[in-house]
């Protein structure tokens, strides 16, 4: 489904992505870990279309078709979603709205009809109940005085909504207790789908104990330097990167504390 | 070659003498006042970015009739008050006749009354500052009295439909005056609006006066078109423990100025005044507030923003002044103004004059465009950048129209501002 070949991307004139080769199937759970600098978000914010980055060289293609050459959102309405690590907050628009917005987008694009208000509002209702937000966020502005662990709820909410063809999760755990982790996993394994794939960017291993991934890579110094199944993840855990050849700016071989 | 910049002897020429003796005299002192008044240039501080936008011409000083006595079909849920290039349209107006409840024109008034009245015209509005408005008072030809007894209660808001007819060239000056008594309320909503394409100018003057607890809440929605300038201006006189609220909202044109000055001049008086401005191609709109605290104890909470898209140019310049003995005053003013192209320009200064020691006065003034994180979020799910672009913008001033109390003048300002956008937005 995803092809990426010897991609290259800078910001500011420094290239952060020195050549990633990447293949993923429909119906594949891919991790990509490394430490910190490696460029994990970056490859993340590249395949969402991001303009900070600027690809300098290589492809990317979405079921053959070439990826780096849609705006945006036009990669989204082909199926590509993106959970973000920071999630912004944008109050003045509320979450209803941007749902509503962003759910009729895509099925206009897919020529489905479109929800109007009240249909809108139950469904959403039911699927903020998988992620554990209570109904009454939808009142208020996307994100705002969202807890860490809520914006990430809301992010996996979207993606339950949107029903993307890749979902890439960016570090999706970060700053998440144990409750706000499994209910993401939950959500993250509801959107497993034989037509689906999902690529997940994590710099801690204990997401992969709750997700289990088809294939892990590790993405060090721009660039994969290893791939495996999903005994990979477990080894990395006890060993660090640094067995690798890779130079880790932060301790990583242990787990998360929290 | 221009002439040393005085108003033209044309200005001050009104048309009709349907206004009763005591008013008719008053007009005619303050033209006779107004001969050689010095237009305002660059160099006048509080025109100084407008002047450029202010066309005077001999043809605009001409009074437009006051034709026609089909009424404005619209349905409003409240009652209503149809002005026509400054003239009241009865015909299309609907208002009870409540008691305690005076809702009178000015060319029915009695001629005690009308002395009465035009003893305290202009009183709320420092003429030095709001030059135009004497313009205004010599050349009024109709208005409003609205005068409300002791604990009266106006049930519904109070529509007044200001429409000019722009079928030939000439100028209008609608004119109210409110006088709240003792714990008396009301809701006035005005609308500015207009027909026709010949180039029109519309000079407006409002006043409220509030007696003791009284409370009233004024929404101003200026909508007029491309071939309008429109000059207005609402002072404001408040006694003790009285509640004013204000709520402008203005859609930009060739010229848009509006002055509003509040004096509080009792104890324990409220005011708050929010302004949402927008403007597009190359539209201006100009506010200058003034915001008095003469007794101590009172409270003033001011909150404007602008939205200039293209080549357009806001401003807004917010002045507090607060009186030597006008201890524990609480003011606070934020002006927030987004700019959507890089042609576009916003001037906002804040004024601040503190002669009393132990108050609390906040001001803030920022100018920003959109945030570009927040629109990759919201592209980055499939939405429309034009949509995208159009919802942060309204986010931006959403907080404000929220506020505006009259749910049906609310939905119809988010409808309209939303299509504003969208057409900002149209060619991005």
């Amino acid at each position: 489904m995803l092809s990426i070949k010897n991609l290259h991307a800078s910001v500011g004139g420094e290239e952060i992505l020195k050549g990633i080769n990447l293949e993923i199937k429909a119906g594949e759970v891919h991790a990509i870990m490394g430490p910190n600098g490696s460029g994990k978000s970056t490859l993340s914010q590249v395949l969402a279309g991001s303009e900070t980055f600027q690809v300098t060289e290589g492809e990317v293609t979405l079921n053959g078709e070439n990826l780096l050459e849609l705006e945006t959102e036009e990669r989204a309405r082909e199926g590509v979603f993106l959970a973000f690590q920071y999630p912004v907050e944008i109050p003045g628009v509320s979450n209803l709205q941007f749902l509503r917005t962003a759910v009729n987008a895509m099925r206009k694009h897919r020529g489905e009809s479109e929800m109007n208000a009240a249909e809108f509002m139950k469904h959403a209702k039911e699927v903020s109940k998988q992620v554990d937000l209570d109904p009454a966020f939808l009142k208020r502005g996307v994100n705002e005085g969202f807890s860490g662990g809520e914006k990430k709820r809301n992010e996996i909410l979207q993606a339950l909504l949107l029903q993307p063809k890749l979902a890439i999760l960016d570090e999706t755990d970060s700053g998440l207790d144990i409750d706000a982790l499994h209910v993401v996993s939950d959500g993250v394994n509801a959107l497993r789908a034989e037509d689906r794939a999902i690529l997940m960017v994590t710099h801690y291993q204990r997401l992969l104990n709750h997700i289990v991934p088809d294939y892990v890579h590790v993405l060090a110094g721009g660039k994969i330097v290893k791939s495996g199944g999903r005994e990979l993840a477990h080894e990395l855990e006890e060993r660090g990167y640094g067995w690798l050849g890779v130079k880790d700016e932060e301790a990583t071989a242990s787990s998360t504390a929290s | 070659m221009k002439s040393a910049p005085t108003i033209s002897s044309a200005f001050l020429e009104p048309a009709g003498n349907f206004l009763p003796g005591p008013l008719l005299e008053l007009r005619k002192q303050r033209g006779t006042a107004l001969v050689n008044m010095p237009l305002p240039t660059r160099k006048t501080e509080n025109w100084k970015y407008s002047s450029r936008h202010l066309k005077l011409s001999d043809e605009l000083a001409v009074t437009l009739p006051s034709s026609g006595k089909e009424g404005t079909s619209l349905s409003l849920p409240g009652y209503r008050v149809v002005f026509r290039n400054g003239v009241m349209v009865p015909e299309a107006s609907d208002f009870p006749d409540l008691n305690g409840i005076r809702i009178q024109r000015f060319s029915d008034l009695s001629d005690e009354d009308a002395s009465a009245l035009a003893e305290r015209l202009d009183n709320t509005l420092d003429s030095n500052a709001v030059q135009m408005a004497r313009v205004n008072s010599a050349r009024f030809e109709d208005g409003l009295f609205i005068q409300l007894d002791k604990e009266a209660v106006l049930d519904q808001p109070l529509f007044i439909i200001h429409e000019v007819t722009a079928s030939s060239v000439g100028s209008a000056y609608p004119r109210i005056y409110v006088d709240a008594a003792r714990h008396s309320q009301m809701t006035l909503v005005e609308e500015y609006i207009s027909s026709g394409d010949e180039p029109v100018m519309v000079n407006a003057v409002t006043e409220f006066v509030l007696a003791e607890g009284a409370q009233v809440t004024g929404v101003r929605l200026t909508l007029e078109g491309e071939s309008v300038q429109h000059i207005g201006a609402t002072g404001v006189r408040q006694a003790a423990t009285s509640r004013f609220e204000h709520h402008t909202v203005g859609f930009g044109g060739p010229l848009r100025r509006h002055d509003l000055q509040v004096r509080l001049e009792g104890e324990g008086a409220e005011c708050k005044l929010n302004g949402v401005v927008v403007t597009q191609g190359k539209q201006h709109y100009d506010n200058h507030t003034s915001i008095e605290h003469v007794a101590a104890h009172c409270d003033s909470e001011e909150t404007y923003r602008n939205i200039a898209a293209d080549q357009s140019h806001a401003i807004f310049n917010g002045r507090i002044h607060i009186h030597q003995d006008a201890q524990k005053s609480n003011a606070n003013m934020n002006n927030k103004n987004l700019l959507l192209s890089t042609g576009a320009e916003i001037d906002t200064k804040p004024e601040l004059e503190i002669y009393a020691d132990d108050v609390k006065c906040a001001h803030g003034a920022t100018i920003g465009q959109l945030d570009k994180n927040s629109l990759f979020y919201l592209v980055s799910r499939g939405i429309d950048r034009r949509e995208a672009n159009t919802l942060l913008t309204m986010a931006f001033i959403n907080e404000l129209v929220e506020q505006i109390p009259v749910e049906a003048v609310r939905e119809a300002v988010q409808l309209r501002l939303n299509d504003f956008f969208n057409q900002t937005f149209q060619e991005a």
